[in-house]
């Protein structure tokens, strides 16, 4: 009988444990590698082909599946914040890859639509292109002629993001026209084209897209925006009533609940999240909280003027009227 | 002296096989192509002549270590000159390295002709001095690397399988290797822990051929196409890596092949 501590086990004890050790240090080796790969990386961006029509052929028959894939490579390239950031152009590859899948498969309502809003979204939410948006819902419209949807979206953006409000109430005249288009589209319409730019209009717009939206992430979208208009509209509100304040009293408040004590306001107003706003009694500007909830886009365009006129037209009225 | 004694025989089994020196003569062929297309090109002809040399030799030296690597065991088997070897005082562990670096000195010899081959290329060509020329060893050395990894995969498929599917098995495995990467990114998007879990251990256990081809975020071949110097420290790793990885597979193809029953 062969002794247990012959060189033979002792060789296979000393080659186990080699390849042990060896295993072991694979992942720390690979670490060090990695460490030298990543701090050379500067801008990191998509691979795509840039021929859509090259790919289709190249698809062999897979096209289906092969834009399901690209729309996944889509949304991860565009819900990637941090790596976008380290990008000079944030989302340059962006039309590039919503192209290529509607090329792929022509059908995929989602892409038209969530793709345009990705678009037409100004930094640091969106890409900033919205004739870039315009044309992928074109090609939308003409692959998918029946589908309202698209009609509404490509008059939105004509109407939030380029600010072209006849060109919105036309594009929403022409989806009067579809098969299947709710009876609201007509008076949106006309509204565009005869008050355009009115923030009434606007609001509207994003509620329809709150609730028709079947897109958590277009939902989400849209209550950024009603909560960023709102906390405008509040702010604008409160720094009108501070200055007819300063009017009466020769002095900014020192706190906005003196608004309120002084009969201007009826309670002082908080942002959409729940959290007061900030008043600097010095120079009497009202912002958003550091530690408020709402995440505020700016408005593409500017009515706080407009705004404050009506407001102020209001305020005389209702004073008439006490009086 | 047992193992260099196989290796020695495997050698010279190798370079009797007709298929390396088809693989040999097209690589030259691809070689030799370069300064033909290099005429076409506008500017960059030496550019030219060297990504299509080092991707030839890339290439070929693949093919010739999955073919010859796949066949190294089974071959033996098959001609059952495994159990004359293995009746004699020769552990399975020796036979299995002596094997591989047998098939490891052909591809040393290989790659060595297709570089000779290139630097004739270009001296013929003119307008490489010494100094870039010998920039493109350290680039050439990776590309050896990736070679006895590949080789080291072929050879434990080859221990328990046939060569049509170890030679598809180690075709896969060397792609996967070149996307490794995605494996990573994956595990840092996914949100299910248990995923990420299975994708981070899937990115150190597959072999990671990147490694070899990209150095300091910057493609293997085309610094050595600009005749730039690779960084010492990547080459190092580079190599550790290889050495680490090689030693783990042929520990377990000798696993494998110990298993194994040739009574």
């Amino acid at each position: 009988m062969k002794p247990r501590s012959s060189p033979w086990v002792q060789g296979k004890w000393l080659l186990g444990a080699t390849c042990l050790i060896a295993a072991l240090l694979v992942k720390p080796v690979q670490d060090r590698i990695d460490a030298r790969l990543h701090r050379a990386s500067i801008d990191p961006d998509i691979l795509y082909f840039s021929s859509p029509a090259a790919l289709k052929a190249l698809a062999v028959g897979y096209d289906s599946l092969l834009a399901d894939v690209y729309w996944m490579r889509a949304i991860q390239y565009y819900g990637r914040r941090a790596e976008a950031a380290r990008r000079q152009v944030k989302y340059k590859n962006l039309p590039a890859l919503l192209d290529i899948i509607t090329t792929l498969d022509a059908k995929m309502l989602d892409v038209y639509r969530a793709g345009s809003t990705f678009l037409a979204e100004p930094d640091p939410v969106g890409a900033g292109e919205p004739m870039e948006a315009v044309r992928l819902l074109d090609k939308g419209i003409s692959q998918l002629p029946e589908e309202w949807r698209l009609w509404f979206d490509k008059g939105f953006v004509y109407f939030w993001y380029l600010g072209d409000f006849r060109k919105a109430g036309e594009v929403w005249l022409g989806a009067c026209r579809v098969a299947g288009t709710p009876p609201w589209m007509e008076p949106l319409a006309a509204r565009a084209l005869s008050q355009g730019g009115a923030i009434e209009t606007a609001k509207d717009l994003w509620r329809r897209q709150l609730e028709g939206s079947t897109r958590e992430d277009i939902k989400e979208n849209a209550r950024n925006h009603l909560a960023s208009i709102q906390v405008d509209e509040d702010i604008w509100t409160l720094e009108f009533f501070v200055e007819k304040y300063a009017a009466a009293h020769g002095a900014f408040p020192a706190r906005l609940e003196e608004l309120v004590h002084a009969g201007f306001l009826n309670y002082v107003p908080k942002d959409p999240s729940g959290m007061a706003y900030q008043y600097d009694p010095t120079t009497a500007a009202v912002r958003l909280s550091a530690e408020s909830k709402v995440h505020y886009l700016a408005l593409p365009y500017n009515y706080r003027e407009a705004f404050k006129e009506r407001l102020a037209r209001l305020y005389e009225s209702s004073r008439q009227q006490k009086k | 002296m047992k193992v260099l004694a196989i290796a020695r025989n495997t050698f010279r089994e190798n370079i009797r096989d007709k298929i390396l020196y088809n693989l040999i003569l097209f690589a030259l062929l691809m070689i030799l192509s370069s300064f033909v297309l290099g005429q076409l090109t506008l500017g960059y002809e030496n550019k030219v002549i060297v990504d299509l040399g080092l991707s030839s030799i890339s290439v070929f030296g693949t093919l010739i270590a999955i073919f010859v690597g796949i066949g190294l065991v089974y071959k033996e088997l098959e001609r059952r000159t495994v159990y004359a070897l293995l009746a004699k005082p020769v552990h399975r562990w020796e036979f299995i390295l002596g094997k591989y670096v047998g098939l490891l000195f052909t591809l040393f010899v290989n790659v060595a002709v297709m570089t000779a081959g290139l630097g004739l290329v270009l001296a013929y060509h003119g307008g490489v001095p010494l100094l870039s020329f010998l920039r493109l060893l350290p680039a050439v050395y990776l590309i050896f690397l990736s070679l006895a990894l590949t080789t080291a995969v072929a050879l434990v498929f080859s221990a328990f399988s046939t060569p049509a599917l170890s030679a598809l098995f180690t075709f896969f495995l060397w792609i996967i290797g070149h996307f490794n990467s995605e494996l990573l990114e994956f595990a840092r998007l996914t949100k299910s822990a248990a995923a990420e879990f299975v994708a981070t251990i899937l990115y150190y256990v597959l072999p990671n051929i990147s490694n070899f081809t990209v150095a300091d975020s910057r493609n293997v071949i085309q610094s050595a196409a600009y005749f730039e110097p690779i960084h010492a420290a990547a080459v190092g790793w580079a190599t550790v890596y290889a050495v680490l990885y090689c030693t783990v597979l042929l520990g377990l193809t000798t696993t494998i092949f110990s298993r194994r029953d040739f009574k």
